[in-house]
C-alpha cells in the first residue's frame, strides 16, 4: 500500500473532479447555509476523506457531487470540463458513483438483478447472466467477496455494502464516494473494506471517503478536509498532520472527557427484575431467567455482544414485549404484563435503540415528536386538547439545551434531522424533570465526540441526583466509564455482575463471549 | 419570506395544477373524437357558476361527499385503507327514515334523526374493526363485505319494514318534523351543507387539537412508535373507525332529512349508491384534509352538474363526459394516490402473505 507522502507528489496526480464554491442552503429558514462555498477536489490515486461532526454537510456535499442533489451555487468540474449533474445516472456517466450510508437495494432481488436495474445493456433473453459473470471478475479484481446470484436481504451488512460497491463499480467509475461506509460494519469488515478502498487507489481512482472517526481517517486516507457546519476548516496531507490537530479543526475546541462521579449511596431499589424469561415469535429463549436490582443514584450498565438479549429485555422492562416467567417490579408495585403506558406512566423514560424507527415518528413535525411520551400529561394537554402554546415553549427549551438544530418546531418534518440531532432530541425528551427511572439503549451510537462528552456528562448529573439508570450499549468504554456495577449478558442470561472500581476490560471481554 | 409561503402554498398550486394538467386531458381526448372542448368546459362552468340554480345544485350534491370524503380521509390519517363509507351511508339513511316512524317535535326530531344516522354509521363499521383488532384482516376486505350486506339488508328493510304503503319503489319519507330547511329557494340546498361542514371542522378540531387525534396519527404513521409512546392502538383504530362511521352515518342521514323532493331511500338506492365511493375520490382530491374534502366535494360535485349541460350544450355525449370527468379525477388525485399506495400496499402484502402462510 503505497500512501502519498508529500504536497508534491499529490499535485503530480491528474484531477478526476473539482468543485468550487459549492454552496447549499434554504434561505431564510435555516440559520446558516448546509453548505458555505465548499472548495474540494480529488486527484487519482488518492482516498481524500472527508471530516466533520453530524451535520457539518459532509453527506449533502458527496450527494452533490455525484448528482443526487443540485446545489444553489458553485461549478463541478470533472476532467477539466464544467458539468451540471442533474440524477445520480449523470454523475455515473460523468465518473462519479455514491455508496450510501444505508444501503440503496431491493432487498429481495439478487445482488446481480440489482446491478441490473440500474442499467440498460442487459441481454433481452438472460438479462442478468452476463452481469453475473461480470460481477465475478469485478469482485475478484478488487477482493469485493459477494455471490452475485445470493439475495439482497440474506447478505450480512457487510455483504450488501460490497454489493453497492459492485453496483457502482459496474459503471466504471473515476471517482468513488463512500458516505460513512463503517458505521454497519464489524471490525474486521471495516479492515477489509480498507485494504479494498486502498487498493482502488493505488489502481488510480479518486476515492472520497466520509467519516467522524479519527482512527479512520489516519487508517486510509492520504489527504484530509475538514467540514464544519457547513464551511471548510482546511485541508492536510495526512504526513503533515495528527490525530489532535484534526479534532481541534473539527470541533474549534478541546473537549476532555473525564468525568467526577459522586459517591454512590446505598438507596432505595427503583426497578427490579425476578427471573424474566422472554421468547422469541419462533419459541427460542431470548432472556433466560434474568434478575436485577438498580437503585436509586445508581448507573447498571448492561454489556455484552449484541444479540445476546439485550434488546428483549429492554422491551420487556417497557412493556413492548410479554415477560413469559418472572416479574418486573418498578418503585416496589408489579407491573408484570402491564401495558405500556402504565409502566410509562410510573416514571420510566426509555431512550429507544431505533431512533428513527419508533422512538420519532418522522413524518410528523418536531413539536409534536417533542411530546410524543407526554402528550397527555399538563400542561401539554388539558381536557385531551393539546396545548400548542405549552408543547411549543417545551420543545424551545429542548432545543435550546440539547443544541438540535432544527429549522422550525411546526413547520420541519423530524424526518429531515440528522441521526444525530433526532437522538439530541430524544435525550433531551427523555431526560426532561429527572425521571426516576432511565433505560437507555445505545444512548451515543453515532453521535461525534462532542456530544458524546455531552451525553456522558448528562448521565453522570441524571445519577447524582438520584434516577436509576439502565445503560445497554456494545461500547464497552462506555460502559465502563459510566456504570455502577456492570452486568454482563451472554445468551439471555447474566453471566455475571461486576463492581465498575474492580472492573477489568479484558476480564469483561472474556465474560461477553463466554471464553 | 417567499419560500415560505410558497410552501404553505405548495399543496393548492400542485392541486390547482393537477386541475388544469386533468382539464387539459380531457381537452385532448375530447378533441380527438372530434368534440368542442372549448364550448364544452364553457358549458360546464355556466352550469356550475352560471346560475343561482346550479350553484345550489352543486353544493347540494357537494353535502353527502364532504363527509363521505371524511370518513376515507380519517381512516388514512390513522392508517387504513376503509373504503366501508358506501354501506355506513346506506345505514346511516336507513336509521333516519325509521326515526321518521316515530312522531316528535321539530327541532328535536332533526336532532334525533342526525343522532340515529351518526349512530348508525359508526355501529356498521365496528365489524371491520373488531375483525382487524381480533383477527388481523385487512379492513379493505372486511368493508368491502359490508357494504354488500348493508346494501341488500338496506334493500329488505326499505321493501319490507320501511316501505310506502302506496309506492312499492320507495320508502316513507321523512317526518316533516325532521326535515332541514332550505336554504336556496328553488334548488335542493338546505341547511345540511352546514351540518356537513361542521362536522368537517370538528373532524379537523379533532384530528389535529386533541390528543386522541395525536394519537390517532401516530397509529397511523407508525405503529411501532405509538406502541412505545404508550397510545393503545387498538382503542385508536377502534376511534378512526367510528369517527369515520359517524361521517358516512351522518351522510346518509342528510340524505333523507336534507335531501328535497323525496325525503326517502329508492328501494334500488339510487338517491344514495356511489356516493361512499366517490367520497373515496373526493378525500384524494382534497389531500385527505378536512378542509381540503370540503373544496373537493364542491369541485367533484361541479363536475357532475356540468355533465348534463356538457351533453346538452355541447352535444359531448354522457359517456364522454365520464371519461373526462375520469381524467381530471385521476389528474388530481395521482400525487396522494402514490403516497396512499406506497404507505398501505405493505401492510397489505404482509395481510396476504400471512394468510397465506397460514
Amino acid at each position: 500500500m503505497s500512501r502519498i507522502q508529500t504536497r508534491k507528489e499529490l499535485e503530480q496526480k491528474e484531477v478526476l473532479l473539482r468543485a468550487e464554491g459549492i454552496s447549499k442552503g434554504f434561505p431564510g429558514v435555516w440559520e446558516h447555509l448546509i453548505l458555505d462555498e465548499i472548495d474540494f477536489d480529488v486527484r487519482a490515486g488518492e482516498v481524500h476523506t472527508l471530516l466533520g461532526e453530524n451535520g457539518a454537510g459532509k453527506t449533502v456535499l458527496a450527494n452533490i457531487l455525484s448528482g443526487f442533489y443540485s446545489s444553489t451555487g458553485g461549478k463541478i468540474i470533472i476532467n477539466g470540463e464544467e458539468v451540471k449533474l442533474q440524477s445520480p445516472q449523470d454523475g455515473l456517466e460523468h465518473g462519479v458513483g455514491m455508496i450510501h450510508q444505508e444501503v440503496m437495494l431491493a432487498k429481495p432481488y439478487t445482488v446481480a438483478e440489482n446491478v441490473a436495474l440500474g442499467t440498460d445493456d442487459s441481454d433481452l433473453s438472460n438479462p442478468v447472466s452476463r452481469v453475473e459473470r461480470e460481477i465475478t471478475e469485478l469482485s475478484k479484481e478488487y477482493g469485493l467477496d459477494v455471490d452475485p446470484t445470493a439475495k439482497v436481504e440474506d447478505l450480512s451488512a457487510g455483504g450488501q455494502q460490497r454489493a453497492e460497491i459492485l453496483k457502482v463499480l459496474y459503471h466504471r467509475p473515476q471517482v468513488l464516494i463512500l458516505d460513512e461506509p463503517t458505521s454497519l460494519l464489524t471490525p474486521l469488515e471495516a479492515e477489509q473494506l480498507f485494504k479494498v478502498l486502498r487498493g482502488m487507489a493505488d489502481d488510480g481512482f479518486g476515492v472520497v471517503f466520509i467519516t467522524h472517526k479519527m482512527d479512520e481517517v489516519m487508517e486510509v486516507s492520504d489527504r484530509v478536509t475538514v467540514l464544519k457546519l457547513g464551511k471548510t476548516m482546511g485541508e492536510k496531507m495526512i504526513t503533515e498532520t495528527d490525530e489532535e490537530e484534526l479534532t481541534e479543526m473539527m470541533l474549534d475546541e478541546k473537549i476532555p472527557i473525564h468525568l467526577e462521579r459522586k459517591e454512590f449511596e446505598d438507596r432505595e431499589v427503583a426497578l427490579s427484575l425476578e427471573n424474566v424469561h422472554v421468547t422469541g415469535p419462533r419459541g427460542n429463549v431470548q432472556v433466560n431467567g434474568v434478575s436485577l436490582d438498580i437503585k436509586e443514584g445508581e448507573i447498571l450498565g448492561i454489556a455484552g455482544v449484541s444479540g445476546n438479549g439485550q434488546s428483549e429485555i429492554i422491551e420487556a422492562i417497557t412493556g413492548l414485549r410479554d415477560i413469559d416467567e418472572g416479574s418486573l417490579i418498578v418503585q416496589g408495585e408489579e407491573v408484570t404484563d402491564v401495558p405500556p403506558r402504565k409502566i410509562q406512566d410510573k416514571g420510566l423514560a426509555h431512550m429507544p435503540e431505533k431512533r428513527r424507527e419508533i422512538g420519532v415518528v418522522e413524518e410528523m413535525p418536531v413539536g409534536e415528536n417533542m411530546v410524543l411520551r407526554n402528550y397527555r400529561h399538563p400542561p401539554f394537554s388539558h381536557y385531551k386538547v393539546l396545548d400548542k402554546e405549552a408543547i411549543t415553549e417545551h420543545s424551545e427549551r429542548i432545543i435550546e439545551e440539547f443544541n438540535v438544530i432544527c429549522p422550525d418546531i411546526w413547520k420541519s418534518e423530524t424526518r429531515i434531522l440528522s441521526g444525530g440531532n433526532i437522538q439530541r432530541m430524544i435525550l433531551g425528551r427523555e431526560s426532561w424533570e429527572q425521571p426516576p427511572i432511565i433505560i437507555a439503549s445505545h444512548p451515543t451510537h453515532g453521535l461525534d465526540r462532542r456530544a458524546v462528552s455531552n451525553t456522558w456528562e448528562l448521565f453522570m448529573d441524571l445519577r447524582d441526583a438520584g434516577s436509576a439508570i439502565l445503560l445497554v450499549s456494545e461500547d464497552l468504554d462506555e460502559v465502563l466509564s459510566l456504570s455502577d456495577r456492570i452486568a454482563v449478558m451472554l445468551d439471555g442470561e447474566i453471566v455475571g455482575v461486576v463492581d465498575a472500581d474492580s472492573a477489568d476490560k479484558n476480564e469483561i471481554g472474556m465474560m461477553m463471549t463466554g471464553a | 419570506m417567499i419560500t415560505q409561503i410558497y410552501a404553505k402554498l405548495k399543496p393548492v398550486i400542485n392541486s390547482v395544477l393537477a386541475g388544469l394538467v386533468g382539464l387539459a386531458g380531457g381537452a385532448i381526448i375530447m378533441a380527438l373524437w372530434g368534440y368542442p372542448p372549448i364550448a364544452a368546459y364553457n358549458a360546464l362552468f355556466s352550469a356550475v357558476a352560471g346560475s343561482m340554480y346550479g350553484f345550489g345544485s352543486t353544493l347540494a350534491q357537494a353535502t353527502p361527499l364532504i363527509l363521505t370524503g371524511l370518513t376515507f380521509a380519517i381512516g388514512v390519517r390513522g392508517g387504513l385503507f376503509n373504503i366501508g363509507a358506501e354501506g355506513q351511508m346506506f345505514m346511516g339513511a336507513i336509521a333516519a327514515v325509521a326515526v321518521s316512524t316515530v312522531a316528535m317535535p321539530v327541532g328535536i326530531h332533526i336532532v334525533v334523526s342526525i343522532l340515529a344516522g351518526m349512530l348508525a354509521g359508526a355501529l356498521w363499521s365496528m365489524p371491520a374493526s373488531a375483525l382487524k383488532i381480533s383477527r388481523g384482516i385487512h379492513e379493505v376486505i372486511s368493508t368491502i363485505m359490508l357494504n354488500w350486506i348493508a346494501l341488500y339488508l338496506g334493500m329488505y328493510l326499505v321493501v319490507d319494514w320501511l316501505g310506502d304503503p302506496q309506492r312499492a319503489e320507495k320508502s316513507i319519507s321523512a317526518a316533516s318534523t325532521a326535515r332541514l330547511p332550505g336554504m336556496l329557494s328553488g334548488t335542493s340546498l338546505t341547511f345540511a351543507l352546514i351540518a356537513a361542514v361542521i362536522f368537517a371542522l370538528l373532524i379537523y378540531f379533532v384530528v389535529w387539537k386533541t390528543t386522541l387525534g395525536f394519537e390517532i396519527r401516530v397509529v397511523g404513521k407508525n405503529p411501532g412508535a405509538a406502541n412505545y409512546a404508550g397510545i393503545n392502538e387498538n382503542f385508536s383504530i377502534n376511534s378512526t373507525f367510528i369517527l369515520g362511521g359517524m361521517a358516512a352515518g351522518l351522510a346518509g342521514a342528510l340524505q333523507i332529512i336534507g335531501h328535497p323532493p323525496t325525503f326517502a331511500i329508492y328501494a334500488d338506492f339510487s338517491t344514495v349508491r356511489n356516493l361512499g365511493f366517490d367520497g373515496i375520490g373526493v378525500a384524494l382530491i382534497g389531500r385527505n384534509h378536512p378542509i381540503g374534502v370540503i373544496f373537493a366535494a364542491i369541485f367533484f360535485a361541479g363536475l357532475n352538474v356540468g355533465a348534463r349541460t356538457m351533453q346538452i350544450t355541447a352535444g359531448v355525449p354522457l359517456e364522454m363526459v365520464r371519461v373526462i370527468q375520469g381524467v381530471i379525477i385521476i389528474a388530481l388525485a395521482a400525487p396522494e394516490l402514490m403516497n396512499l399506495w406506497s404507505r398501505l400496499t405493505p401492510g397489505l402484502k404482509n395481510w396476504i402473505s400471512e394468510v397465506k402462510g397460514s
